[in-house]
């Protein structure tokens, strides 16, 4: 009876602290987002306000990496998608030498350190005339998701059982269609996920942009690091309520999908 | 433990009683009674759904019964986990653990218990013998046939010598051939150790061939228990005759020694399990007799069953749509057209209506 | 399948192959070679404006930079503090994925539910705000200390900009994909070989540690290795969230180069970074491919 009511208390605890460890700092941030004054040891803001949202809205440099932002993500997904899903295709369903070995290599280029990384690719970058521009910022967002966009898929693809596939080209269906109308369709919830990854991972890219795009192009995540180090800490709280809206209600949709305890599969490999 | 319950249990045995288990609002098993004795085979039959797998994991101890009690060998078990249990059980997967061995598998419970290890090694031994498969002592379970890992699956059960053997539908991953072969394997080992046994299936062919006894189960009740000889002799409700063998149902009355089927009335040698409120007979195909007296029938189509023949028939007046069927022996001269029916043997039974499940259809082929 | 095939497949996966290649493959090889002294072709740039460089003109390399940086103190305490904090923070993601998982498998419920729905939150949050995030909770007012000081301890500890800060910040930015991944791994094991253990004696503790841990090797594997790659070499909560020094070695990666012009020395860093990662990763692929190698045998 007392070990019964001891492990209650002891989960009841545990649930308690790790509740406030994960979700209190994003908690403890919104607040400050609204915070007018606030005198430590208070457990709440002292008054109330709205006019760090106004500073931040109104603030044309701001806006204008939200708008850079929002526009930068759903082209690298793009792009990504059509680089990579035909891979993804090939790695599910043909045997090909190199195979396996490719798939580690896509993997492995997640290895070596971005900054690093970004250091000799501005060197690359440089030569290539690509330091600054659109291009080459697509360029760096697009390699954080070259591992989502391959794995995932190929991971989907290969869940659809072949007998599928094998009783539309039986019924008449010529390759392309078996794919568009059975394969692909199967697949997709996996290739949303995949693309759902994709576009946060773009999202989020922060050291990359800033080292290719500025001044030129400068996103969400980049104005980040500027903003901590230069504007009052509440300024900071509402650019962060604001770059998560995108990711709470992207990863809402595909909840999910990524919940249903498929991940690991995606991520062995076979 | 009081008296009586020491004198109802025999030494070894399994007694459930009055046991009930509730799931999602649905009543699983409903006030189930029933007494194994030591070293007899009892299977529960019944369709998906009737509880019987149930029944066997609350003997398991894997699902505790919202009410009533189990006794092994006199002494409850009811509030015990699964583990302090003297039953062992052969999963319908066979849940051998991939990562072990064969005699990894088979020689995990006793680690537990803390023999030597030559102890442990003599034990899986003569188990893996007494199931014919000591080649395969460091085979991994990948790497053998599915028969071979059931019959992994049943030493790994005998070797802890448990007192209750419990049988979760052990032969329905094997293909037909082999079914029957293992059935009889099966069978042989616990009549040699005398194990108590509690087998779970839903194929009365199965059933019929191994058991001792037999309950058959239907909405969580058991419907009738009994040998198998008794079951298919003498089959006490409409569903129990439905599921156990084959079975012509015709709607009808009994009229003096005769059962009247519409408008026909067909002479019946011996009427059982009559009642007032009989509505439906049931006849045994063999038990439909073609001969030179009886009510006129006409022959539909006669279908060559092997060693013995199928008459399809239907009765002059009857006013069912059912065809009857008649099983004759092969070497009878064939008959079409007009015949006479009389039944050897029928069994009464309350309206259809008041059968709680449907009984499966008789089997059809080539109809 | 014929030699035509094979060709064309390889052809349908080479684009993501082709841009990595390009684009994360070759500055790899000129980071190496640059470490080693090479300032030609891609190099040319950082060479020119790099200070205390070891530079080579023809063949044979040099291990100059390597013995600057091996040789720096500031760097060894920085390693070191980069091992602690990834050794630290895979260990508790491991135990909290593990405990998580196993609570949601055996149990289940409302509660198990709800773990997992907070283990999974950090998924949501970039990485920058995350950061941020934690680094004023655990401030001089931020909400640990002020819980403190309204329960009477007023001198609670300050966690910002310290490597515990740090440890913090890594964990709960890896606990998503941990938790996701031993869920997965633990769910895809039967209960039926969980439920023929119990019958064979096994207390339920017993049949945990004898099915369920052996079983769920891979995904465990692979929980830690990418946790532990991760970490490594991670930039932004160890610079957001840590000391100026001795932090991890990716913000004293872009030190070296930002502020003391040291670019060949910060690519000798990351050279190293790579190497211990390579190293995980090796455990990765040999985890996966016994893994297959047992179920291919099926």
């Amino acid at each position: 009876m007392l070990g019964r009511l001891a492990r209650r208390a002891g989960l009841a605890a545990f649930l308690t602290i790790f509740a406030l460890f994960v979700v209190g700092p994003l908690v403890w941030l919104a607040l400050r987002a609204f915070s007018g004054t606030w005198q430590y040891p208070h457990l709440l803001p002292d008054t109330w306000t709205l006019k760090w949202w106004t500073q931040v809205l109104d603030s044309a440099d701001l806006g204008s990496s939200i708008r850079l932002s929002l526009v930068f993500a759903p082209v690298v997904t793009i792009v990504s998608a059509i680089i990579c899903l035909p891979a993804a295709y090939a790695f599910a369903r043909y045997e090909f030498p190199g195979r396996r070995f490719l798939l580690v290599a896509l993997f492995a280029t997640n290895a070596f350190p971005k900054i690093g990384l970004f250091l000799s690719m501005a060197g690359v970058f440089y030569s290539l005339r690509l330091m600054g521009t659109f291009l080459g910022v697509v360029i760096v967002q697009l390699l954080g998701t070259l591992v989502f966009m391959t794995w995932l898929p190929a991971a989907a693809f290969s869940s659809v059982p072949r007998s599928l596939e094998e009783a539309a080209r039986d019924a008449g269906a010529r390759p392309w269609r078996v794919f568009a109308r059975v394969t692909f369709p199967l697949a997709a919830p996996g290739i949303l996920v995949a693309m759902i990854l994709s576009f946060l991972a773009s999202f989020d890219e922060a050291q990359g942009t800033f080292l290719v795009g500025a001044p030129n192009y400068v996103t969400m995540p980049s104005t980040m690091y500027e903003l901590v180090v230069n504007y009052p800490g509440q300024v900071a709280a509402v650019f962060s309520v604001l770059l998560a809206i995108p990711s709470v209600l992207l990863i809402a949709l595909v909840r999910k999908h990524v919940m249903s305890g498929r991940l690991a599969e995606g991520f062995q490999l076979r | 433990m009081s008296e009586s319950s020491a004198a109802a249990t025999p030494d070894g045995g399994l007694v459930l009683r009055g046991l009930g288990k509730t799931l999602g609002g649905r009543s699983i098993v409903d006030g189930l009674d029933l007494t194994v004795a030591k070293g007899e085979l009892v299977c529960l039959l019944g369709p998906s759904g009737c509880g019987k797998t149930t029944t066997l994991r609350m003997v398991a101890g894997f699902v505790e019964p919202d009410h009533g009690e189990i006794l092994i060998d006199g002494r409850p078990v009811t509030t015990l986990p699964p583990e302090r249990r003297p039953t062992a059980m052969v999963f319908q997967n066979y849940a051998l653990w991939p990562h072990m061995t064969v005699f990894g598998n088979v020689a995990f419970g006793l680690k537990l218990r803390k023999l030597s290890k030559k102890e442990v090694r003599d034990r899986v031994g003569a188990a893996l013998e007494l199931v014919g498969l000591s080649h395969h002592i460091d085979s991994r379970p990948a790497h053998i046939s599915g028969g071979e890992q059931q019959r992994v699956a049943l030493a790994r059960a005998l070797v802890l010598e448990p007192q209750v053997l419990l049988l979760d539908e052990p032969l329905s991953n094997l293909d037909a051939k082999l079914r029957v072969r293992v059935r009889d394997e099966i069978r042989e080992i616990q009549q040699r150790i005398g194990i108590t046994t509690v087998l779970v299936t839903h194929d009365q062919d199965e059933a019929l061939s191994v058991a001792d006894r037999i309950a058959v189960m239907n909405t969580g009740r058991i419907e009738q228990l009994d040998t198998p000889s008794g079951l298919y002799d003498e089959p006490r409700t409409r569903f129990v005759a439905g599921f156990v063998g084959t079975m012509n149902f015709l709607p009808g009355q009994a009229d003096g020694a005769n059962v009247r089927v519409g408008g026909a009335t067909v002479p019946c040698d011996e009427l059982s399990a009559l009642a007032d409120s009989t509505r439906v007979f049931g006849v045994r195909p063999e038990n439909v007799v073609i001969g030179s007296e009886g009510a006129p029938a006409r022959v539909v189509r006669e279908v060559p069953r092997g060693h013995f023949r199928e008459v399809i028939l239907t009765i002059d007046g009857a006013d069912t749509d059912t065809p009857v069927r008649s099983y004759i022996p092969v070497g009878t001269p064939p008959v079409s057209g007009e015949v006479r029916v009389r039944f050897a043997r029928a069994h009464g039974y309350p309206d259809e209506s008041a059968a709680a499940v449907e009984a499966p259809a008789p089997v059809t082929s080539g109809v | 399948m014929t030699r035509a095939h094979r060709l064309r497949a390889l052809v349908m996966a080479s684009p993501p192959v082709l841009v990595a290649a390009a684009f994360i493959g070759m500055p790899v090889v000129s980071a190496v070679m640059f470490t080693l002294g090479y300032s030609g072709g891609f190099n040319s740039i950082l060479a020119d404006i790099g200070q205390h460089e070891h530079l080579v003109t023809g063949a044979g390399g040099t291990l100059g930079a390597y013995r600057d940086v091996l040789g720096d103190p500031l760097f060894r305490q920085s390693l070191w503090a980069t091992v602690l904090v990834t050794a630290a923070a895979t260990a508790v993601v491991l135990v909290l994925s593990w405990g998580i998982a196993l609570y949601l498998r055996l149990a289940g419920g409302r509660i198990g539910k709800i773990l997992a729905g907070l283990a999974v939150v950090p998924m949501f949050i970039p990485v920058v705000i995350a950061s941020y995030a934690i680094l004023e909770f655990y401030s001089p007012n931020g909400f640990l200390r002020s819980l403190f000081a309204a329960l009477g301890w007023s001198n609670a500890p300050v966690y910002g900009y310290t490597m515990v800060g740090v440890t913090f910040g890594q964990i709960w930015v890896s606990l998503p994909f941990g938790v996701l991944m031993m869920t997965s791994g633990l769910n895809a094991v039967p209960d039926a070989l969980l439920e023929a253990a119990r019958d064979a004696g096994a207390t339920p503790a017993r049949a945990v540690r004898a099915v369920l841990v052996p079983m769920a090797k891979v995904p465990t594997t692979i929980t830690a290795t990418f946790t532990a790659i991760g970490v490594i070499g991670s930039y932004t909560v160890p610079y957001l969230i840590g000391p100026s020094a001795p932090n991890m070695l990716g913000p004293l990666m872009t030190d070296t180069f930002e502020s003391f012009n040291q670019p060949q020395q910060a690519e000798v860093m990351a050279v190293a970074i790579f190497l211990i990662s390579a190293v995980i990763g090796a455990f990765y692929v040999r985890a996966n491919l016994r893994g297959a190698k047992e179920g291919k045998s099926k």
